[in-house]
């Protein structure tokens, strides 16, 4: 039988790791993922796992040590946060262009300056075209079971390409709430061990890994990375109904829709913040609003066809980014869902939101106020980007 | 077995017609090390000298006959460590070793060698000390010795300049690590070298390093037929001493009777043809000071 425990983002993320049977996990400790890295440790050392660890002396260390451990054969993980993200950009950019199947969490936190540590996804966002994929979640289940159908997803024939689980910071990865733990015997039985096929360091096998390699061939490679990226939206959902199917939960696949079947507008989130905005699309329905969500999961690859359905025939969107797109004068994911209607015969009036920076909260208020906006942005029929600051409105 | 029948049953290791520039003795020191640690062995050759002229590959060739990669400048030993937990891991014995150049030693990739060394990771970590970055045209590195003219220490149109800072004292940094296994090595000396790789692979409980110094005919202006001599005048000269530290234990493993002066080493190598006298006189004092603390480590 599942066991039902309340637990920390954190701590769902282990768990849901060590229940995938990493043979190495090597680690560098960074609020707000730290506590993540001590269960791991505590779990190694009681028993729990028989996982390798690795306590590196930076990020840069941790994702090289998993490169090394990937390339050589065996199942890997990691976990980091803002700063650490970026001190690994470099092997973090070549474990996906040597297309390895490392499993990386991040609790998402803001990047600096100004000093901060507080949750906001403008790290992994910021490094969206690394050739990863990335998922952003709601809540701590979804982390749980999100970890197991990463390492699903990372190492299918089709994709072979790294995972990022991505969840804010402090708001799941500090605040605990109630989380099932599957049986190890069911894991065990959805997600297969790890066997390398395309690449691989061994004296059995010799083989160069990256040799100079010119342009001719360079394109080949990125042609398959690009082609590795759209599998994989067929995949995450694939992985997604074929989970439901063996511990009877789904999370949505590459996106999730809440009361889009009727709507004349719609609002897009992402990750924690999505459950004050389900809250306050009821509240406006009940006002006589027509208003449906659009909660992102995938942003690489990003589910163009997927938002494109949902938004082709509504009278105005509107995005709310936690993240800024410098350059842009609006969040990211609001380019993102912008770029995914390109193909619509009408252009559809739109509004961007940023709120949330740095960790400040997005209330019902915020999503209510968003609402209104959206609905004036319908009527008047005119298009950004015009951002509204939501926490310097509301 | 004497030197020379283990290596001649050693196998080759580098693919055929891979070849540095002519009197290179970093790539007499590749095929020597690599005959020694045999087939059962993983290499990484970070970007320098070994990985330009070919040693991992062109396109879809190998330029070995082993597992061979590129890893990151900066990340060679984590990525080896890696590597190395994984065959541990599955029992494996495998010799998981680095061939790389001073910028990716000394420099760049310093913290992750620092971090394996602390972690005990079982790597083997060759160093070849060309004193720079020798494959881009011979810029400066932390190893680069005082007062030499590197592409960006030029000298100047008074005949003065040249790097400012002293050579960065890496074997002795390494052996602080406390690792089961430190030595230095040179070209000129290949019964030795073959004997500390030996012993490097004998190392279970930690990683073992040898820095090797290899003075470049290309970059320091050296005659391609006097490198192994120029290798050797260093050693002579006590300007780069053959030492190895065991457990913690310090062996100089060759004592001149009687050492040349730095000047006739000097002399050697075009890039310190602008150096002053008191240059001269200040490169012999700290190679005096840095003999006379070895001797004292080996004392204890």
């Amino acid at each position: 039988m599942p066991k039902i425990e309340v637990m920390n983002g954190n701590k769902a993320a282990a768990v849901g790791a060590a229940l995938s049977r990493p043979g190495i996990i090597a680690a560098y400790p960074i609020t707000p993922q730290t506590p993540l890295v001590e269960y791991l440790t505590q779990f190694s050392a009681d028993g729990m796992i028989d996982s390798t660890m690795s306590e590196v002396e930076s990020e840069l260390s941790a994702m090289s040590v998993l490169t090394g451990a990937s390339l050589a054969g065996s199942r890997t993980f990691t976990a980091t946060s803002s700063q650490g993200l970026s001190l690994m950009y470099e092997p973090y950019f070549r474990a996906s262009t040597l297309r390895l199947p490392v499993v990386m969490a991040v609790a998402n936190r803001e990047m600096i300056s100004p000093q901060t540590l507080w949750g906001g996804p403008q790290d992994s966002l910021t490094v969206r075209d690394a050739g990863w994929l990335q998922i952003y979640v709601e809540d701590n289940q979804e982390i749980l079971d999100m970890m197991i159908q990463a390492f699903k997803i990372a190492e299918d024939k089709r994709v072979l390409l790294p995972v990022n689980i991505c969840y804010d910071g402090f708001y799941l990865s500090h605040m605990a709430e109630k989380v099932i733990i599957p049986d190890q015997d069911k894991v065990d039985g959805f997600l297969p061990a790890y066997c390398p096929e395309h690449i691989l360091l061994d004296p059995k096998r010799p083989m160069a890994v990256d040799p100079l390699t010119n342009g001719y061939l360079l394109t080949e490679y990125r042609y398959k990375h690009m082609q590795a990226q759209q599998n994989a939206l067929a995949v995450i959902e694939e992985t997604d109904r074929e989970f439901t199917n063996v511990f009877g939960r789904s999370h949505g696949g590459l996106v999730e829709t809440y009361r889009c079947q009727d709507c004349d507008a719609v609002m897009v989130t992402m990750g924690s913040m999505t459950g004050a905005a389900r809250e306050a699309v009821d509240a406006a329905r009940q006002n006589g609003k027509n208003i449906g969500l659009l909660k992102i999961r995938a942003v690489r690859p990003f589910p163009q066809t997927k938002v494109f359905e949902v938004l082709k025939d509504v009278k105005a969107f509107g995005v709310v980014d936690r993240n800024v797109s410098f350059g842009w004068n609006t969040g990211i994911i609001y380019q993102e869902t912008r770029a995914s209607l390109y193909e619509n015969h009408t252009v559809i009036p739109s509004i961007p939101f940023i709120g949330g920076l740095g960790g400040e909260d997005l209330t019902m208020e915020h999503f209510l106020f968003a609402i209104d906006r959206i609905y004036e942005t319908a009527a008047s029929g005119e298009c950004g980007p015009m951002t509204i600051w939501l926490n310097k409105e509301v | 077995m004497n030197v020379m029948d283990k290596l001649a049953a050693g196998q080759e290791l580098v693919s055929p017609g891979i070849s540095a520039c002519v009197g290179c003795n970093v790539e007499l020191t590749l095929r020597t090390v690599l005959r020694v640690l045999g087939p059962d062995t993983i290499l990484a050759i970070p970007p320098g000298c070994m990985g330009g002229v070919g040693v991992v590959g062109w396109d879809k060739k190998s330029g070995c006959k082993i597992p061979v990669f590129f890893p990151l400048l900066d990340n060679v030993a984590s990525m080896l460590a890696g590597i190395k937990l994984h065959y541990e891991r599955v029992g494996r014995p495998v010799n998981v070793v680095a061939f790389a150049g001073d910028g990716a030693t000394v420099d760049a990739g310093f913290q992750c060698l620092s971090g394996a060394a602390e972690r005990g990771d079982k790597i083997i970590y060759i160093c070849y000390d060309n004193e720079g970055y020798m494959n881009t045209g011979y810029q400066r590195s932390a190893s680069t010795t005082k007062g030499a003219w590197t592409s960006t220490t030029p000298v100047g149109s008074d005949g003065k300049g040249g790097k400012k800072q002293h050579k960065k004292d890496f074997p002795m940094i390494m052996a602080m690590h406390d690792i089961p296994y430190m030595a230095t090595a040179n070209p000129a000396y290949i019964p030795d070298m073959v004997k500390k790789v030996e012993k490097a692979m004998k190392v279970k409980d930690g990683l073992a390093y040898i820095h090797v110094y290899n003075p470049c005919v290309t970059g320091w202006g050296i005659k391609a037929e006097e490198s192994i001599k120029t290798a050797r005048m260093a050693v002579e000269s006590n300007f780069a001493p053959l030492y190895e530290v065991e457990n913690g234990k310090f062996r100089i493993n060759v004592t001149p009777k009687n050492p040349i002066s730095v000047r006739e080493f000097l002399k050697k190598c075009k890039k310190f043809s602008h150096l002053s006298e008191e240059e001269i006189a200040e490169l012999q004092r700290t190679t005096d000071e840095k003999w006379n603390r070895l001797k004292s480590l080996c004392a204890l």
